[in-house]
């Protein structure tokens, strides 16, 4: 059975329609929470005041209104992709990728969905699932230059050097491009020739500064010549187009905790732990830091937790065995000690096997 | 002209040749006669030794109360047939500020090594310092013969460092009044044990990192007193620690009358070893929190030092690292830890792109507090391909130490400090004895530098060499105090410390512009551990002081 709507609740909603729909969408919202007080359970009003909320950049609370509305519609794909956007703005990427991956299931047609599905996958460093989501269309639609951009970058990042430089062929062959400067930089960081990466990066963000990434490889590519001070600014430049940029965060953390300015350090990392909550040199960071700030007991329960689940990581070994030795508790240090003088002879034996690289 | 304009000139002008005056000046070969030039036999195979030397020292070696200067060179190796011989150089101070090569008759020309540094120290007790020269290929024990001339006595001494040492310190573990002798080993670098590394993307041959190599142990020689040493590093932690030693300081960290060591490696843990008596070392470098970088790296420790910095009563210690590492000064904590404190005082933002070798706390100004100055320069002479912002020859550093923080200077400290050198060893000491403190440093394939102070005009001092007489003659280990214009301060005699090279030993006490001293303490090292008070004693000059 279906109520009739009290006139004054129908006022409401018109007028917010009325207003979103001719762009005053800060005024539109007063007039939505107003109606859904009234009615609380319309999905039409949860999904258009989080759509209000999403363009007046309030996307934790677009992502209560458009989780809502789902919860009245399971399965609005619409909605869902909404909710994406939303994530995805917010910064919860892997919240994101699950809404997106709904919606490319429901329209595997559909482009939007699917590039945001490999980029959200990207910036999660889930570079398999992109090769395996984006290769069969790359192979329908070589000409596609976002997808060849996004496979490529997957590829070379997950250092299928040999398939990636197929793709950045193809991307190359439409001339140059921030795009082929950007995995051709991105290419030789992984082989470690930093000059020759330096300059191709230098030239892409000539080409796009705008190009997502760009300014974090960049960053990298400055920090590897030795330039610490300039890869500071890429970072921050990168993180002024993306404020969730991964690499920029992580690397911009690194560089301010070695300043000692271990408040901004801490937010940077903290953001990039939001993006991968178990990315383990973030973690650590952030309980080196810890320890510099004079909380040792909070560093050590972050340590051995990372050192449980990464047993050959010297550094936290050692930082954990500082802990310990701060909180008097000497034979725990002395245990921590033993084991970084094992790994460290362990690794000494790999080095002098291997040879010297620059 | 208004008196208010007139002032405004005169103060700017005042302000502005303050600036343009340099703290210190570099003496050109042509007006001292320091001709020599270090050969580091660089060759395209790129062998590891080329690029760590020279070590060098300020020494009286005639006790004619002049500081003189050795300079350490390079020498045959097995990967390196030098076209003519190459030598060590020994050369007098004339007195006037030139020097005279003095080497051939001294007898101290080397030769029989690839030298790389060098330990002044009286082990004998006769009064009369000896050299300790170390390398690759041996190591060598010049003793002083009291008459211009050295005898070689490595072997009836029974010091036998193989391989390749690099820093070594001179210093009294056991408080027997003799100084026994610690020596830095690097890496195993013997033909077995030599890799090339390969043609980087130039098509050279580039030298290794010392991460490529293995580590040694150090050397602990005691000093038996009848001119003869014996190797005590067996079962101790100075024998279980492989490192890859290049600085090292000799210093009482803990104020427990004991002198410890502190030694900086390359690409491994530093070691600090605490000296618990009877022979005894125990390597505290982590929970010390010196060992390792604050997130938990090694770092490539090169140049070291030990100075109660900041007026604590406790030895602070210092590391030169590598490019992007920082340098490290760390602050004692009073009770065996320590914080870095780089950041705090301005070092680490300043050395991130520097790679540091020789350097010392001093108080090149005399007015009592310690400052501290750097040689630096990377040691790959391809760097700039790899790193365009790091370069190869890099810019001496200066600080100067002002309401209990240091400041780089460096840009004001004169034209000097604008050059560029591959600096390795440094030394400071008085050569003209005027009071200020001079800096020698040794450059790598090229001449020394020497810089002379003109810094602290009007500043007071009094230099004071001590003479151990139940102690070590060289006094290493001496609590000195020191209490002027209301004002009490104080300097522990440590050993070695820089990288490869020895100091002036004598201290200048610097008391800025008070009218006099008080009065001098000296705590004379064990096994008298006598303190002795001088009061009101001259200024202005060097007075020997010798152990009651």
């Amino acid at each position: 059975m279906v109520l009739a709507q009290s006139p004054e609740a129908e006022d409401l909603l018109k007028q917010a329609i009325q207003l979103h729909q001719s762009g005053q969408v800060a005024a539109a919202i007063p007039f939505y929470e107003k109606y859904l007080s009234q009615k609380p359970e319309s999905p039409l009003a949860l999904s258009n005041l989080g759509a209000a909320y999403a363009r007046s950049a309030r996307y934790k609370d677009a992502i209560a209104q458009y989780t809502k509305a789902l919860k009245l519609q399971p399965g609005n794909v619409p909605v869902e992709m909404n909710l994406g956007l939303a994530y995805y703005k917010a910064g919860q990427i892997a919240e994101a990728a699950a809404r997106f991956e709904k919606v490319h299931k429901a329209m595997p047609a559909e482009t939007q969905p699917l590039l945001l599905l490999a980029d959200c996958l990207l910036r999660l460093g889930k570079y398999s699932q992109v090769d395996t989501l984006l290769t069969p269309v790359f192979r329908n639609r070589p000409d596609d230059r976002a997808v060849a951009y996004l496979l490529g970058t997957a590829l070379i990042r997950d250092q299928k050097t040999e398939r990636g430089q197929t793709v950045i062929d193809r991307i190359l062959r439409d001339g140059d491009s921030a795009e082929a400067r950007l995995l051709l930089g991105v290419t030789k960081l992984n082989a470690h020739e930093y000059p020759a990466a330096l300059e191709d990066l230098r030239k892409a963000v000539e080409l796009n500064p705008k190009l997502p990434d760009v300014y974090a490889y960049y960053g990298q590519a400055l920090q590897s010549t030795g330039d610490p001070a300039a890869a500071a600014d890429a970072y921050r430049k990168a993180l002024e187009a993306d404020p969730m940029q991964f690499q920029a965060n992580l690397e911009l953390g690194v560089l301010l905790k070695d300043e000692q300015k271990y408040d901004l350090a801490i937010e940077h990392l903290q953001r990039a732990l939001q993006l991968r909550p178990g990315h383990l040199d973030g973690r650590y960071q952030v309980a080196a830091i810890e320890l510099q700030r004079g909380r040792a007991d909070v560093a050590r329960q972050q340590l051995e937790r990372i050192v449980k689940e990464a047993p050959g990581f010297t550094a936290a070994h050692v930082t954990l065995a500082t802990a310990y030795y701060r909180l008097q508790r000497k034979a725990d240090g002395d245990r921590e000690r033993a084991i970084v003088q094992k790994l460290t002879a362990e690794t000494q034996a790999k080095q002098q096997k291997g040879i010297n690289i620059k | 002209m208004t008196r208010r304009g007139f002032l405004g000139c005169t103060l700017g002008a005042s302000a502005a040749f303050g600036a343009a005056s340099p703290l210190f000046v570099e003496r050109p070969a042509s007006e001292t006669g320091l001709v020599w030039t270090h050969d580091n036999a660089m060759s395209d195979a790129h062998y590891l030794p080329e690029t760590l030397g020279p070590g060098c020292a300020f020494l009286d070696y005639d006790n004619d109360g002049w500081m003189d200067i050795y300079l350490v060179n390079s020498g045959p190796a097995d990967f390196f047939k030098p076209a003519k011989p190459l030598r060590n150089a020994l050369y007098r101070n004339n007195r006037d500020g030139t020097f005279t090569d003095v080497t051939d008759k001294a007898g101290v020309a080397g030769g029989t090594n690839f030298g790389m540094g060098v330990a002044v120290g009286d082990f004998d007790n006769d009064g009369w310092p000896d050299l300790f020269v170390t390398g690759y290929g041996n190591c060598i024990l010049y003793k002083n013969n009291r008459d211009g001339t050295f005898t070689d006595v490595t072997r009836k001494a029974g010091l036998e460092c193989p391989g390749w040492t690099t820093s070594a310190v001179w210093f009294d573990y056991d408080n027997d009044g003799k100084l026994d002798l610690f020596v830095c080993s690097f890496v195993a670098y013997g033909p077995g044990d030599r890799r090339a590394c390969g043609v980087n993307k130039l098509g050279k041959g580039f030298y290794c990192i010392p991460r490529f190599f293995k580590p040694t142990a150090s050397f602990l020689f005691h000093n038996n007193g009848d001119g003869t040493f014996t190797q005590k590093s067996a079962g101790t932690d100075i024998a279980k620690s492989m490192g890859k030693g290049l600085g090292v300081v000799a210093a009482d960290i803990n104020n427990d009358g004991l002198m410890d060591l502190f030694v900086a490696n390359d690409t491994v843990q530093n070691f600090l070893y605490a000296n618990r008596g009877n022979g005894r070392f125990e390597d505290i470098s982590l929970p010390a929190e010196v060992a390792f970088s604050e997130g938990g790296q090694p770092r490539s420790g090169m140049g070291v030092d030990a100075a109660d910095v900041f007026g604590s009563g406790f030895q602070d210690l210092f590391v030169a690292n590598v490019d992007q590492e920082m340098f490290s000064l760390y602050r004692n904590q009073k009770n065996e830890t320590f914080r870095d404190a780089a950041h705090a005082n301005g070092v680490a933002q300043s050395t991130r792109l520097l790679s540091g070798w020789g350097l010392k706390f001093f108080d090149y100004d005399n007015d009592g507090a310690l400052d501290l100055i750097l040689a630096n320069g990377h040691p790959d002479d391809m760097i700039e391909s790899y790193s365009p912002a790091v370069k190869h020859k890099e810019p001496l550093l200066l600080f100067h130490q002002e309401d209990g923080k240091l400041r780089d200077v460096s840009k004001t400290a004169g034209p000097v400090f604008d050059n560029s050198y591959a600096a390795r060893g440094l030394a400071v000491g008085d050569f003209n004895n005027d009071g200020r403190l001079d800096v020698l440093i040794g450059v790598n394939g090229g001449p020394p530098v020497l810089l002379e102070n003109r810094s602290g005009e009007g500043n007071r001092w009094l230099g004071l060499k001590l003479q151990g007489v139940n102690c070590n003659r060289d006094a290493i280990g001496a609590k000195i105090r020191w209490a002027a214009g209301g004002v009490v301060r104080s300097r522990m005699k440590n050993g070695g410390g820089s990288y490869l090279s020895s100091h002036d030993p004598r201290e200048v006490l610097g008391i800025g512009k008070a009218e006099k001293i008080d009065w001098v303490e000296i705590v004379w090292p064990k096994p008298s551990g006598k303190v002795q008070r001088i009061q009101n004693p001259p200024l202005g000059r060097y007075i020997t002081v010798q152990e009651p």
